[in-house]
């Protein structure tokens, strides 16, 4: 590659896993029997406020889980994330709890990127040995761990890469890191 | 040893200061009886001092070989002689076994979840031999599921910091197929259907290496890959009589089990087989299909390389004469590699045929919004949407480019390196230049593929 040619990969981010407290007693039963768009399970001991119709043009997918120590909501990207919750947190506050909107974390990153060239997974795991680890008999994918970054890339031989980590920017980072190497063991097109 | 005390039993002087669990007490070393003892009770400030021993330090359980770990050790043996493994392996399985043993998120675990390791010991010392044992021989002999064999397996492998090569193909080709029963004529296996080993065995490593080039092993578990392409070697070998049997037909008979995706597997390397014919001129003329092809794999297997190399190769350059009659038709047809950016209609299509050889190449200076580039170099024939503009004077090898409005981005791929920029923020027209450098000669390839996001 020349040296002023400069790659850039559309990094979709599918998921993002935050957390966020109330600090106030939520009656499942109530949000349950009172709440728009809940559905309640009750074998997991959880109540699921789904807010997918929200607004459908801008808004965020957002479906909040109530867990025993906070609150969940998945998302788009992180901001829309922070938004999503406190609009969760403002349709609890209408329900009549008295909500307050405290210690937001972004727990998880899940995002896809793909390449545009195959990857040779055998030739890959041979070169990132104690990384990367390939076991076509259970995943067709090779699983690579980025100790410093905390971050997983899944890594399919059609090229398309999965990523998990701490905040969006360890998902960029995993990715730049990874993809010279999985330039060294694409596959050529003949 | 303290002075002047005597013992009341035997009157000796030799009492010594023993502690029996903690208590300390005297002793006479003669006949044993116990002198004084220690404090049965302790103070505020002794109990301070005290701590806590939990019981697998006191009791020195570690240490020891435990009876669990016993048989589990015997079971590792018994293992490695039921799959006849070379008694090499048998030391190195158990000391993998003790090895894991003395994590204590192993001590403590299930006794399923011990029973699966026996059977993790083993597959890693044969695969850091070579040795083809595949996850799923493993399982039925310890009639385990396979979520719990992987789950111990990929533990294991992070706690003993190990580093396992992965599943040697060819062995493992070898292996299995040396356990179809089908070199032999019995009761079950009429005369026709016996072939040979020797030859079954080279023309199914033939096949396997032809699918591991075509892609079809990537990422899949490699049994039913080579249950296809022994079936195909089985059939090709004796086409007249064996067609008409099936593969789950062909399974039983050589008393071996099916797996599933084997049928997918099968198809797919007979669509490569197809493809190679294709390129072979006697076989052109025949029109084969997916079962005629079967008669003639010998004589395909034989020029694998180059029809390989011919086949995909080429399967790209076959989209080129269908695009060079989408161009001569006009701009009607939308379709193609770009399909998903779509420009708006009216777009017009204007071909630069001053330069004979890069026919298609707006005139320079020119803007376009929709063009299409006719490589003649390597056949490759696209479409390249949105802003462009060649380089102003003709010995210039650059172009620029710019994004379409709407967030789409643009891949500009050649030769030698491949561009993809991302939409400006602001999503106008603002030129993003992307500088791709070429000889003067080598007009600029289109766009391969593009994203919305």
């Amino acid at each position: 590659m020349d040296a002023d040619s400069d790659v850039a990969l559309d990094i979709l981010i599918t998921n993002v896993v935050c957390v966020f407290r109330t600090r106030c007693h939520l009656n499942l039963r109530k949000i349950a029997l009172e709440g728009a768009n809940v559905i309640y399970k009750r074998d997991v001991g959880e109540s699921v406020v789904d807010l997918a119709a929200y607004t459908v043009s801008y808004g965020p997918r957002c479906r909040l889980t109530r867990v025993t120590g906070g609150l969940l909501s998945l998302n788009r990207s992180e901001e829309e994330a922070k938004f999503g919750a406190r609009r969760l947190a403002r349709s609890l506050q209408k329900l009549g709890f008295q909500v307050i909107f405290t210690d937001f974390k972004v727990v998880n990153v899940l995002a896809v990127c793909n390449m545009p060239f195959e990857i040779r997974l055998p030739e890959f795991t041979k070169n990132n040995r104690p990384h990367a680890s390939y076991e076509p008999e259970l995943h067709p994918a090779v699983c690579y761990r980025i100790k410093s970054l905390r971050a997983t890339l899944q890594i399919f031989s059609t090229g398309s890469i999965t990523v998990t980590g701490p905040n969006v920017k360890a998902v960029a980072t995993a990715v730049e890191q990874i993809y010279p190497f999985v330039f060294e063991s694409r596959k050529e097109i003949l | 040893m303290p002075g002047g005390g005597r013992c009341p039993d035997c009157g000796s002087t030799e009492l010594v200061e023993d502690s029996h669990y903690s208590q300390s007490q005297l002793v006479c070393s003669d006949c044993g009886c116990v002198v004084t003892e220690g404090v049965l009770t302790t103070t505020y400030s002794d109990e301070g001092n005290l701590r806590e021993v939990t019981y697998s330090r006191s009791t020195g359980e570690n240490e020891q070989v435990s009876r669990s770990q016993q048989r589990g050790l015997r079971r590792v043996r018994d293992l490695c002689r039921v799959l006849k493994l070379p008694p090499t392996f048998e030391d190195t399985a158990v000391a993998y076994y003790q090895q894991a043993y003395r994590h204590s998120g192993i001590r403590a675990a299930r006794l399923q979840k011990k029973e699966v390791l026996v059977g993790c010991c083993v597959l890693i010392t044969c695969r850091q031999h070579n040795w083809p044992v595949t996850m799923g021989t493993l399982c039925t002999l310890l009639y385990a599921d396979l979520d719990a064999f992987s789950g111990t397996y990929m533990q294991i492998v992070k706690l003993l910091g190990l580093d396992v090569p992965s599943l040697c193909l060819a062995d493992l080709v070898k292996t299995y197929c040396s356990s179809f029963k089908l070199f032999q004529p019995s009761p079950s296996v009429p005369a026709k259907y016996v072939e040979d080993k020797e030859k079954m065995l080279s023309r199914t490593q033939q096949l396997v290496e032809l699918a591991d080039e075509t892609w079809l092993v990537t990422g899949r578990h490699p049994l039913p890959v080579i249950t296809a392409a022994t079936f195909l070697a089985w059939q090709s070998l004796r086409p007249s009589d064996r067609l008409t049997c099936s593969l789950a037909r062909f399974c039983k008979l050589a008393n071996v089990d099916l797996p599933y995706p084997a049928s997918s597997r099968l198809q797919e390397l007979l669509a490569v087989l197809l493809r190679m014919a294709e390129q072979l001129a006697w076989l052109q003329v025949l029109k084969l299909n997916k079962r005629s092809v079967v008669k003639h794999i010998g004589d395909l297997l034989q020029h694998r390389r180059t029809l390989v190399r011919k086949a995909f190769r080429d399967g790209t350059a076959e989209t080129e004469p269908q695009e060079k009659e989408l161009q001569e038709q006009g701009q009607g047809h939308r379709e193609g590699l770009c399909s998903s950016l779509g420009p708006g209609p009216g777009a017009e299509v204007r071909r630069n045929a001053a330069r004979p050889g890069l026919e298609g190449v707006p005139s320079l200076g020119a803007r376009e919004r929709v063009a299409y580039i006719h490589i003649p170099w390597d056949g490759l024939s696209l479409r390249l949407l949105g802003e462009w503009r060649l380089s102003p004077a003709p010995g210039l090898n650059w172009i620029h480019y710019c994004c379409r409005p709407g967030g789409a981005s643009l891949l500009v791929w050649s030769r030698w390196h491949f561009q993809r920029h991302q939409p400006s923020e602001d999503r106008t027209w603002a030129a993003r230049p992307c500088v791709v450098h070429r000889p003067w000669w080598v007009p600029v390839y289109g766009v391969m593929r593009s994203s919305t996001s």
